[in-house]
């Protein structure tokens, strides 16, 4: 039986003449491919994942579906790939989160590093420290002194316990030694609502969800996350510029299920290295904020390792875990 | 005032080309649809489009993703009215009163009065929307965690008039609720809570699976255990319309139940659907005979239904002025339109005009539409009720499940369903009413999160609620209320006490 949600995307794709497809017959891939995307239809994710999706569809001949397995933090998505077959039509959008819930998971049947062979990477994402513009901070350098002489009374807000937002404001508060209380809400609209209401003080959040509301002075960056300036905010300078050794960078990339055959990965990696490199898609990706950024299968894996390194240390100093 | 309607002009004009009103049409239609298959709410199916206009351009896309949005809150209510099924958690109410009225062979009138009473609901909020959309986003953003926390104390003090059963019944299937909403991931601590290692209940437990589960599937066990063979309702011709009376008691209704839902549409947050939920508690909290809600009170489906689709409305005021979703559903929306390169938010209106109010124009129009597509559909709906229970019946558990399965892609929520079915069934046996359980599960986890944040902002200080305005004044209302209710329990009898009665004597 078809899947209701597939029959609905063909009958509409049919009814709206879709973009055009070039087939070619090839022995992989011999169906369509899924790519599990950790949040819901919507989430800056979820957008890339739809674009890599329809460039990767257009390349190899086969449609690509994108199927929405939010929840558990992401592990939902991970456990949903780990256990698909190995053969390359199933595949993992792999994020910060993934690498995050190593640590942060007391009880993890399946991990990111041990289940997900690495196969391209697609993007850099710098995140940006927000805070109300009313508020009298106009630099990380005040926002550290107004923090020190206020103790306790500093509220950081983010999108979710242990995810990203909350994880980079910790991550500034063991750089820079200032107390922060968290009030984590439930997704990001969520908290940004409450940063422009003045209900929490400052927030970490993604380029692209920032971008509006920085564009329309509803809210006022402070530094971005990058290691340097972004092409997205050029006024804005680096945080490390103020706390040296302060980086923080979400990333996307596909993974495949641990054991899918090197050839099949070799190719999906030049495949979606050609979509990340297409230039209209990497104009899309930049009018998100976001960096575009292509890996051998190798180099990605090394990131990931890297990556689930640098927030282990960030998980244990901020006493974190899911049980 | 003048360049609001110069502004409007320009969205008609954009909205009343023929190939944006095709987009409109379509979205209302699959609108519709997706608001009566079980299981498959707005999101679920804005979600499965969103990748079908990627080749749109975008005042198209938006349009008809829209119409999806409002349109499913008038499907909504037909399978709540003629089986007993909420199509979505927001027509949950219209199953109690709805399918009453459809048993005593009122369905048609029920569905008329709900498609009309969508439609004023829908085309005010469409008018408001136009008029006052900035003022009121800044009243949204005042909305915080404090506000959230009186809202949905009032929403529980409400809880107790939301059922036709006593007292003890309701608050004891309120408690259940409650319970249920517990379930899952603490959001401030980052602990699990009564997940048994099933990774899914992280999440919690979503409110449309048990809705159809007690509602539908509980009904539909009910009846196959009962006699009745041949005993389906035949409505005739000419009882399809709603008789004068009718009319006169929707009237009142409909326009509290679009002011309410409107001004709670607007509010950020998953508040919205707790609309059609105090709309109705509202109903029957002022009506003349509160103990004819539950056996088929018009109100109790002309309030809710216009309730909730006013809210759909009032929730694109905060989106298209400030850039703030209210939902998930404006947030697919914003990112839909974020996916054609235009960033939804105060800019909106200026840079893309023709997008804002063509958007603006074409819900106006689409209001229209669906009202043309649903009245003279209602004879046709009305007859899926001449179709023999041992052919219905299995069809409908049938996309109840392939429905709960497509919103999550998650085997979990269809085993909810079908345990919350089992549930549901006993419950109907033993006379206790579900809608009570339903409004605890939905506001369990925003109350536990809106309370503690508040706490935390406030560094533990309890008096933050009433140093703010509008929390104070919701707790105000709620202590008025409190202390009514305490008045008239103990002066004198009120009705549910005669229930209590009732009830008692039955075991006897």
């Amino acid at each position: 039986m078809i899947p209701l949600r597939r029959f609905l995307q063909l009958a509409g794709s049919a009814a709206l003449a879709a973009a055009p497809q070039s087939a070619r017959a090839q022995s992989y891939p011999s169906r369509p491919i899924t790519i599990m995307v950790f949040v819901g239809a919507g989430g800056a994710p979820d957008i890339i994942a739809r674009l890599i999706g329809q460039g990767l569809s257009q390349r190899i001949g086969q449609p690509v579906v994108i199927e929405n397995r939010p929840g558990g933090g992401g592990n939902l998505s991970l456990q949903a790939v780990a256990r698909a077959p190995a053969d390359g039509h199933t595949l993992l959008l792999i994020a910060t989160p993934h690498a995050i819930n190593v640590t942060l998971y007391e009880k993890l049947n399946v991990n990111v590093i041990r289940d997900i062979a690495p196969v391209a990477s697609i993007n850099n994402d710098s995140f940006v420290m927000l805070v109300n513009p009313s508020s009298p901070v106009k630099s990380v350098a005040e926002f550290i002194v107004h923090a020190k002489s206020n103790p306790g009374k500093v509220n950081l807000t983010s999108s979710g316990n242990g995810n990203l937002t909350h994880l980079s404001g910790e991550l500034f508060r063991m750089a820079s030694g200032i107390d922060l209380v968290h009030v984590p809400y439930r997704n990001t609209p969520a908290a940004l609502t409450a940063l422009m209401a003045g209900d929490v003080h400052v927030i970490f959040d993604a380029l692209p969800s920032a971008m509006p509301h920085v564009k329309a002075g509803s809210l006022r960056p402070l530094g971005v996350t990058a290691p340097a300036r972004v092409k997205a905010l050029p006024d804005v300078p680096s945080i490390s510029d103020t706390v040296p050794g302060y980086a923080v960078t979400g990333w996307l990339g596909i993974g495949a299920p641990h054991g899918t055959p090197a050839e099949i990965i070799a190719k999906l990696n030049k495949d979606i290295n050609a979509v990340v490199s297409d230039p209209e898609i990497a104009a899309r990706l930049a009018s998100f904020g976001s960096d575009p950024f292509t890996s051998t299968p190798a180099s990605f894996g090394k990131l990931i390792a890297a990556e689930t390194e640098k927030w282990e240390k960030v998980v244990r100093f901020a006493g974190l875990k899911i049980e | 005032m003048e360049t609001t309607f110069d502004s409007l002009l320009l969205g008609f004009s954009v909205a009343l080309q023929p190939s944006v009103l095709w987009y409109a049409f379509l979205g209302c239609l699959v609108g519709t649809l997706v608001g009566m298959l079980p299981g498959i709410g707005p999101l679920a199916g804005i979600s499965i489009l969103l990748p079908v206009t990627y080749g749109l351009e975008p005042t198209k896309a938006i349009v008809m993703l829209a119409g999806i949005y409002y349109g499913s809150q008038y499907g909504g209510s037909t399978t709540s009215i003629l089986m007993r099924i909420p199509g979505e958690a927001a027509s949950v109410m219209t199953c109690i009163d709805g399918y009453a009225m459809a048993q005593k062979g009122r369905a048609g009138a029920a569905l008329c009065i709900a498609a009309v009473g969508s439609f004023i609901a829908g085309t005010l909020s469409v008018i408001a929307l136009t008029v006052v959309a900035p003022p009121l986003a800044n009243f949204a953003l005042r909305f915080g965690p404090p506000e959230y926390t009186a809202l949905l104390v009032l929403g529980l003090i409400f809880l107790a008039y939301m059922s036709s059963t006593s007292l003890v019944r309701t608050l004891l299937m309120a408690s259940v609720g409650l319970l249920l909403g517990t379930i899952g991931i603490d959001v401030m601590t980052g602990h699990f809570r009564y997940s048994f290692d099933i990774k899914e209940l992280g999440d919690g437990i979503g409110i449309v699976p048990v809705a159809v589960g007690l509602f539908g599937l509980g009904e539909i066990l009910s009846k196959a255990s009962k006699d009745v063979t041949g005993d389906v309702i035949r409505p005739k011709l000419r009882e399809l319309l709603p008789s004068r009376e009718e009319w006169r008691q929707s009237a009142m209704p409909i326009t509290r139940g679009t002011v309410l839902g409107f001004l709670i549409g607007i509010v950020p947050g998953s508040a919205h659907i707790i609309s059609s939920f105090l709309s109705y508690a509202i109903e029957k909290r002022i009506a003349n005979h509160p103990e004819e809600f539950g056996k088929g009170a018009v109100a109790g489906v002309a309030g809710p239904e216009s309730a909730n689709n006013a809210a759909s409305t009032g929730a694109f005021v905060p989106m298209l002025a400030l850039g703030i979703p209210t939902g998930p559903v404006t947030a697919v929306l914003i990112a839909a339109l974020l996916l054609h390169g235009i960033p939804a938010g105060p800019m909106l209106v200026n840079e893309h005009p023709q997008v804002f109010w063509g958007f603006v124009a074409s819900m106006y129009v689409g209001n229209l539409m669906l009202l043309a597509l649903n009245l003279p559909l209602v004879g046709m709906f009305v007859n899926v009720l001449r179709i023999k229970y041992y052919y219905l019946y299995p069809l409908i558990i049938m996309f109840c499940i392939i429905g709960v399965y497509e919103v999550n892609n998650s085997i979990i929520d269809v085993w909810i369903m079908l345990i919350m079915g089992v549930f549901g069934y006993l419950l109907r046996k033993f006379d206790f009413d579900p809608a009570p359980l339903v409004l605890g599960l939905v506001i369990t986890p925003t109350f536990e999160l809106s309370l503690r944040q508040s706490l935390v902002m406030s560094s533990g200080d309890w008096t933050i609620f009433f140093q703010r305005p509008i929390a104070a004044t919701l707790f105000a209302v709620s202590a008025i209320l409190l202390l009514l209710a305490a008045y008239s329990a103990f002066s004198r009898r009120d009705w549910r006490a005669k229930l209590a009665e009732v009830e008692a004597a039955d075991k006897g």
